[in-house]
């Protein structure tokens, strides 16, 4: 096990590295630099002014270089300027990423509470009725984009209820109930989707654990069928479903994104989008390179659950 | 053999042997009727992308500022938006993009990742390890954040919108297709024909390619839904295709939100049409891969 | 009952009926948030380097002019300008001084005391004198103080303005929003982060990107004022979800600017109790073409992009009838010195679409372009919903003559540095002008070498004939001169104009004190505005 772990994490570093790089070389190759946003609208550009900020940015240095600095930069901690706020990068970025993760821990609860029991209760009811209306309902909601879904939400609250969640953050020590009303509606349109995919992957794993000759004994030895399903099968069934949950949490950054937008959530990933219409790159990099560290930490978290509940990989000696 | 793979996925490449082509279609419809009908759908909507100028009642970028806003009638069978155009033959037209970039993206991502996860399974080596590094940090972040970063990079053009969502298909393309080629690689045959002296590039692609066929066609179906989704996002976004060329996504955003609550069939149609198509394709692919791989069933 | 019993009965009866909403006898009640929406976040806090009301709008509440627009009144002019720092101004020396004598108690939000070295300070930053110790990043206006030689503080009461010659618009620049009083003992980089002034209302707090919390300000000069306790501003990019935040009482009044009449009016049909205010903005539609770009040296091009465009059919599907025509300046009845309609209609453009479509096509024609190679082009606006629709339906109108255009769409943030350098070929733009003046409109936007002059249009005639008006003391003679350079700039292509938009601004009945004027630069201060509840 301590082998596996060693080297999980080396993968994980080595990936984080080659991201970075991917990150910083594909900002470069846009047309345009900060600095001519920053001066050309002032109409009077002085050459001179112009040349000191590039070399205040360290802009004028060739990209390797250039990539050391940033790299340097985030080993110290200081992640830039936010070119737009004009303030550090961290410092607009540090507040919004609560909401984010706390939007995808809403979803991802949502998609576990909805998925799996969807997916047991279809595996056990296989080629009834009950499976292909369920069926249908979960690949719908692949199918739909989930911006849409957002708006139709928000459309049929408004004409309906006359209401709809609150526009602006609401913390929850300030209003708890306004605050779980607004992330519900959120993480009910991201969620959706997102137990689409842990409904089939239940689905496919319990049906093929309760072909299993085990089931099938406890079958004639006449227990109950809900200990069957439960108790037995489910378990055995879960190691691949938790490795999708871990892998649905980096996919659902995706819906996050759009769903930020249309319920205004000030978020992290809503904020992504602004940073690249806006071109503040420094911000747009360091967002990136977040969302990607938390993907690898959860790819890297979802291998170790993995060798921890395969005793195969638990015990293996390499 | 040491594969454990032995047998299952040789079978059905087995099976599509060119000469039997109809009645392998045959076979597959008769089989999987949910699959055919949403293969028909899809077909159709081509069809219909393809001869949008007969189908299509009206110009798509023509305004009407006499008619706006108004509500699906004869005239105007899905109504027509703020600017007095025909809703009905913007997403006629919009099928033509959002299908054209959905089939473009998945088919260069696809045929990319397939070229290398061919090469990559083939030959193995430090050259697979260095190649799996690189797609699994292509593939680690997120394909909707990696595609507007792209398209922010590039520009909007719907040719940089089909680069910008075949990028991040590629690795996944890759993993698929490199899968099977290592279950292909260790067959008897193969090495046989190795010994015969065959060289490695003509075994790869007479002997191995062929047999990536099936999951590539999964894939292809797979990945599409995927693109036509990203593309929408994108266009919502505003980092998609650009106007005039209408495109089912940023029907979606600007003005047809806003107007949404006085006149619901701006956003009502658009959705409708881009959840229809994915779920014809997801329906597809659920139905191809059940078909050509059932090991791939539930991922 | 005998008759005129009768008669008294229903005159009581009349006195006791509720009052409407604009009776101004009604008392102002203190307290209170007034929740007010953004459309985007301000690029900074700094007034004089932005050019958008989304900057103008939150950050007016934080300072004080010289002199100011009554905000009770709706039409401004030099009659409804009121004091603010300035307790009175006179003109001397036959126009060419501006004497402004100042308050002795006001203070800075940080505590120190106001004096004339801060006028002095700010308007010198904005001319960009020699000696001044931080400069603004940006400065659009720099023009609208070109006639000023020197800034005299004889004491700390008193500031004179010497002027090069007369100019009686001075005045009305000075009273827009767009002329706040800076602090000489803040450095100007400052104060995009930070709205440091001596208005009613203190920045209490700035999400980024997505809410700015004003608090009242304890210590302001005006007792009694102002009567809310704080604002907050949340920040709503998309114009549907901040109308039905509007609809559900989240927000007490919408955005003042980017609304569509359309939604207006669904959201009070909606929500019936809700005031729904007709007014003009001050901006008006126009679409611009680059004159550094050799394809625009030909006059007919863009001659045949005018006569495209249906003015009638932007008005009712781009605006969805929320426009009125009109040239350079606004035109009435909401401004004073617009072309009147009927001169405006005899200009190209302006008539019978059909015979325009014709026109326009020969012109092509002329020029080598027809169905076998036809003219191409992208055409840029900003990546707002209202500026996306017009922009697509001026495509439709270009193509119904044969030029196969394509929309770029661009950020705000990038917009306006984009422009400046001349990175478009035909834009749709719109500006917004301060005061409804014709020195603050000719010199922003016309000028040669202006830094707004987009287009790039230079023409030493029209400068020397701005220049003049600028200085003609006698209205009728200035109105005169006003409307001839508005015609030229029309007829040369330096705009080709669209239209002057109308705002329905919403908001609910308990908002009082909130008169929305018919421009949207210069009412944002908030200090007389109270809340019914």
């Amino acid at each position: 096990m301590p082998v596996y772990l060693f080297q999980r994490f080396i993968t994980a570093f080595l990936t984080l590295f080659g991201m970075s790089v991917v990150i910083f070389v594909l900002l470069r190759l846009v047309p345009g630099n900060i600095v001519d946003i920053l001066f050309s609208s002032a109409g009077f550009v002085n050459p001179a002014a112009k040349q000191e900020i590039a070399h205040e940015l360290g802009l004028d240095q060739p990209i390797p270089i250039q990539y050391g600095r940033w790299l340097r930069d985030i080993a110290r901690g200081d992640l830039g300027k936010s070119y737009r706020y004009d303030i550090p990068a961290w410092q607009v970025i540090k507040p919004r990423i609560p909401v984010t993760v706390e939007l995808a821990f809403f979803a991802l609860l949502v998609a576990v509470f909805l998925g799996v029991p969807i997916g047991v209760l279809s595996a056990v009811r296989q080629d009834t009725a009950t499976d292909y209306l369920l069926r249908t309902l979960s690949l719908a909601g692949l199918s739909m984009p989930s911006f849409w879904l957002g708006m139709v939400i928000i459309l049929f609250l408004v004409s309906w209820f006359g209401w709809i969640p609150s526009m602006t953050y609401v913390s929850p020590f300030e209003d708890f109930k306004a605050h779980v009303l607004q992330f519900l509606f959120p993480a009910l349109a991201v969620g959706y989707r997102s137990s689409a995919l842990i409904m089939r992957i239940t689905r496919s794993s319990m049906l093929d654990v309760l072909r299993e000759d085990y089931i099938r004994t406890a079958w004639a030895k006449g227990q109950r069928e809900w200990i069957v399903v439960f108790g037995h099968a489910l378990r055995n069934a879960m190691l691949p479903i938790v490795t999708v949950i871990g892998i649905e949490f980096a996919f659902m950054i995706g819906g996050l994104v759009v769903t930020e937008t249309v319920f205004n959530l000030p978020g992290v990933a809503r904020y992504l989008v602004d940073a690249i219409l806006w071109r503040d790159y420094p911000v747009v990099q360091n967002l990136v390179m977040f969302i990607a560290i938390v993907v690898v930490v959860a790819n890297l978290t979802v291998d170790l659950l993995y060798g921890w509940l395969d005793p195969r990989i638990r015990y293996r000696v390499r | 053999m040491n594969v454990s793979t032995a047998g299952s996925s040789l079978e059905p490449a087995a099976i599509f042997r060119r000469h039997n082509l109809r009645g392998n279609l045959f076979l597959f419809f008769r089989e999987k009727p949910l699959g055919a009908l949403a293969a028909l759908v899809l077909l159709l909507m081509v069809l219909a992308a393809a001869f949008a100028e007969t189908l299509a009642t009206y110009d798509p970028i023509r305004t009407d500022a006499e008619h706006t806003l108004a509500p699906p009638d004869r005239a105007h069978w899905f109504g027509t938006d703020n600017l007095g155009r025909d809703i009905y033959s913007r997403i006629i037209y919009g099928a033509r993009v959002s299908l054209a970039v959905g089939i473009a993206s998945s088919f260069l991502g696809a045929v990319f990742g397939g070229i290398i996860g061919v090469i990559s399974g083939y030959f193995g080596g430090w050259l697979d390890l260095l190649t799996q590094r690189i797609m699994d940090i292509l593939q680690g972040l997120p394909l909707l954040v990696l595609a507007m970063v792209m398209a922010a990079a590039l520009g909007p053009s719907i040719g940089n919108v089909i680069v910008a969502i075949s990028v991040p298909i590629i690795p996944r393309a890759q993993r698929v297709i490199r899968g099977s080629v290592l279950a292909i690689r260790e067959f008897a045959y193969i090495e046989a024909a190795r010994a015969l002296g065959i060289g490695h590039l003509a075994i790869a692609f007479r002997h191995v390619l062929p047999n990536t066929v099936g999951p590539f066609i999964v894939l292809m179906t797979a990945q599409f839904g995927s693109a036509i989704l990203v593309e929408a996002a994108l266009s919502f976004l505003g980092l998609g295709v650009p106007e005039p060329y209408p495109s089912w996504g940023r029907m979606l955003s600007v003005s047809a939100a806003e107007f949404a609550q006085k006149a619901p069939w701006l956003v009502l149609f658009p959705g409708t049409a881009i959840s229809l198509v994915v779920f014809a394709s997801n329906l597809l692919g659920d139905a191809v891969r059940d078909k050509l791989d059932p090991r791939l069933r539930g991922a | 009952m005998n008759r005129p019993s009768g008669r008294l009965l229903v005159c009581a009866l009349l006195a006791v009926l509720p009052v409407s909403v604009a009776d101004p006898a009604e008392t102002p009640k203190p307290g209170g948030i007034l929740n007010a929406t953004l459309l985007e976040a301000p690029p900074s806090f700094s007034i004089h380097d932005e050019t958008t009301i989304s900057a103008v709008w939150p950050a007016m509440p934080c300072y004080n002019n010289l002199v100011l627009f009554d905000p009770l009144k709706k039409q401004e002019s030099l009659d409804t300008i009121i004091p603010e720092l300035a307790e009175k101004w006179t003109s001397q020396d036959g126009g060419k001084s501006l004497v402004f004598s100042l308050r002795k108690d006001v203070k800075w939000h940080d505590g120190q005391p106001f004096t004339s070295k801060d006028v002095k300070h700010t308007f010198d930053t904005i001319r960009e004198t020699p000696d001044i110790t931080s400069k603004l990043r940006v400065n659009p206006r720099k023009l609208w103080y070109e006639n000023v030689e020197s800034i005299e503080t004889p004491d700390a009461q008193t500031v004179v303005f010497r002027l090069k010659r007369p100019q009686p618009s001075l005045l009305l620049m000075l009273a827009s929003g767009y002329s706040p009083i800076y602090p000489a003992h803040v450095p100007v980089p400052e104060l995009r982060s930070k709205c440091l002034g001596t208005g009613p209302f203190k920045l209490k707090e700035y999400r980024q990107g997505e809410l700015i919390e004003m608090v009242k300000n304890p210590d302001y000069f005006v007792k009694g004022r102002p009567y809310l306790d704080g604002i907050r501003y949340t920040i709503i990019k998309d114009r549907g979800t901040r109308y039905s935040a509007l609809q559900t009482g989240r927000q007490d009044i919408a955005f003042i600017w980017e609304v569509a009449k359309t939604i207006a009016e669904t959201t009070k049909h909606a929500a019936p109790q809700l005031v729904l205010v007709e007014t003009s903005t001050n901006v008006n539609d126009h679409v611009i073409v680059n004159f550094r770009r050799p394809l625009f040296k030909d006059s007919r091009i863009w001659k045949a992009i005018n006569l495209a465009v249906d003015r009638k059919g932007y008005i009712q599907a781009g605006r969805q009838g929320a426009a009125i025509i009109g040239g350079i300046l606004l035109p009435r009845p909401y401004g004073v010195w617009g072309l009147p309609e009927d001169e405006q209609k005899k200009l190209p453009g302006f008539g019978d679409p059909v015979k325009q479509k014709a026109e326009a096509k020969k012109l092509l024609a002329e020029a080598g372009y027809g169905p076998s190679n036809p003219l191409k082009f992208a055409v840029s606006t900003r990546a707002i919903p209202t500026y996306v629709d017009i922009a697509s339906y001026i495509i439709d109108q270009l193509k119904q003559v044969g030029i196969e255009a394509t929309l770029e769409q661009v950020e705000t943030g990038v917009w306006h540095p984009k422009m400046s350098r001349g990175e478009f070929e035909v834009a749709l733009n719109l500006t917004g002008i301060g005061p409804d003046d014709p020195d603050a409109n000719f010199y922003e936007n016309f000028r040669c070498g202006s830094i707004r002059n987009y287009p790039d249009y230079c023409n030493p005639e029209v400068d020397s004939l701005i220049e003049k008006e600028s200085q003609t003391l006698d209205q009728k003679k200035r109105l005169a001169l006003v409307h001839e350079i508005d015609k030229r700039l029309q007829l040369e292509g330096a705009r080709l104009m669209l239209g002057w938009s109308k705002e329905y601004v919403l908001m609910w009945p308990y908002v009082k004190n909130l008169v929305p004027h018919q421009s949207i630069y210069n009412y944002g201060r908030m200090q007389e505005v109270w809340l019914n509840k």
